[in-house]
């Protein structure tokens, strides 16, 4: 954060980028990250003015997946984006969904957040995926790159799945029946762009409205299976969670059955088919008689 | 008769069957037209293909009072749409894997490739499905809690059979 040593900022660059890239008209608005009207947070922003500029910031509180704005910004034109690992690979996702179109971004790439902080290193962010720092497409890099992780062990979840399943469904159940189903998992999600969610959808009505715990059981388990091969872990949705429900858990099974069973990781290459929309013809079939 | 004890009814599972208008569908329809028998614990939905079978179907079925669902298409490299139940594969084994991570027994949810000239299979197929499921006793995982309607009609039913 400091320019101390003379050192410009990576605020500073995405400032000084943004600024340029709106005089010469490359883009229409860049989305990225201002103060918030609350002290000591920060609020996505599109800036479409050249002197709006000097109102992003980005630190270790800009957590946020900005990729989850770009569906609904379809129509702004050329955007640029700020986009850190995790978005980085959301926005992979969305051009492989068709959702955006690769000449309508302009992606600045920057290491996460996480390693803006002003006090450590590099501290761990409550549900941060731990795969990818740095973009995995980006256009330019602003800042330095963030040393990259140690591939995920998924640890946590071969730990959960050690106990017995009474303790596993006790556990879960016990987590998930504290959902109020406000669907704020939903909004800020990426991956969740439909025009009408299945849990809006009243004919057929496939989810009940209540909180329930069957009802609230069956959101979760279906919202986890809408995440299969397309979660890219950014964490948005535990973070947005006002229960804190460990929603990660589920995101992060998910997306170690894919990896296990097809070899795919969500997000890391535009030429890789989306696992759940192809095939191979000698896919394991051991749970089939 | 010296005591007074109702011996508890035989569980009879129910299980819905999704199956695929081509294969398993015309394979249940062999084993019929055959005179081979299997057990009434399942209720057929037919469907165009194993791949229309959305993990919704499942859930749905086993939260309105299902103890089981059987899903059944046709072998690999014999679907009808010629690629339907290759990606039906890949999705089944995400909802498979998930359901047991969940705690869901092993069992519940059973999947199958029956082609249109395999009565017997389909007959043993069904034959084991209730096995497994009977051996899993009712469903108590995910299902609604009952609505009082149900409660009564229950509680009607205890009583019939004690006054017998």
């Amino acid at each position: 954060m400091q320019s101390a040593k003379g050192k410009v900022t990576t605020q500073e660059q995405i400032r000084a980028r943004a600024k340029e890239l709106l005089e010469q008209k490359l883009v229409t608005a860049v989305l990225g990250f201002r103060e918030g009207s609350l002290p000591g947070t920060v609020v996505p922003t599109l800036v479409t003015k050249p002197e709006q500029s000097d109102s992003l910031v980005y630190d270790e509180r800009c957590l946020h997946n900005l990729a989850a704005y770009l569906p609904r910004l379809k129509h702004k034109g050329k955007l640029a984006v700020i986009a850190s690992g995790p978005t980085s690979r959301s926005i992979v996702n969305l051009i492989k969904e068709n959702q955006v179109k690769r000449e309508n971004l302009y992606i600045i790439g920057v290491a996460g957040p996480e390693f803006h902080h002003k006090d450590t290193k590099a501290p761990s962010v409550r549900n941060r995926s731990r795969g990818t720092p740095n973009p995995v497409l980006c256009d330019e890099m602003v800042g330095d790159k963030a040393a990259e992780p140690a591939e995920d062990d998924y640890a946590d979840i071969a730990a959960f799945e050690k106990l017995s399943p009474e303790e596993r469904w006790q556990e879960l159940t016990e987590d998930l029946s504290r959902c109020i189903r406000c669907y704020a998992c939903r909004q800020s999600c990426p991956n969740c762009y439909c025009p009408t969610c299945f849990v809006d959808s009243s004919q057929p009505q496939w989810v009940g409205r209540t909180t329930d715990d069957s009802d609230t059981i069956m959101f979760h388990i279906m919202r986890a299976m809408h995440m299969a091969g397309r979660c890219v872990e950014c964490g948005a949705c535990a973070r947005a969670c006002p229960m804190g429900i460990d929603l990660m858990r589920l995101n992060r099974k998910v997306a170690l059955i894919v990896r296990d069973r097809f070899g795919h990781v969500s997000g890391m290459s535009l030429d890789t088919p989306l696992p759940l929309a192809c095939f191979q013809t000698d896919d394991k079939q051991e749970f089939i008689r | 008769m010296s005591d007074e004890q109702v011996p508890a009814p035989e569980f009879h599972p129910r299980i819905v069957a999704f199956l695929c208008n081509w294969c398993s569908y015309a394979g249940a329809d062999l084993a019929g037209i055959s005179r081979i028998q299997y057990p009434a614990s399942i209720r057929v939905i037919r469907v165009p293909c194993s791949g229309r079978v959305d993990p919704f179907f499942v859930l749905k079925a086993l939260q309105l009072g299902a103890d089981g669902v059987l899903i059944s298409g046709c072998h690999p490299g014999d679907c009808h749409y010629l690629t339907g139940n290759y990606v039906a594969r890949r999705r089944f084994a995400v909802l498979n894997d998930l359901l047991q991570f969940f705690g869901i027994e092993p069992g519940r949810v059973m999947f199958s490739w029956v082609s249109a000239a395999e009565g017997e299979r389909f007959a043993q197929v069904v034959r084991d499905a209730t096995e497994q499921v009977k051996k899993l006793g009712p469903l108590n995982r995910l299902a609604t809690s009952k609505t009082p309607f149900e409660d009564a009609m229950q509680t009607a039913e205890c009583r019939v059979q004690k006054a017998k």
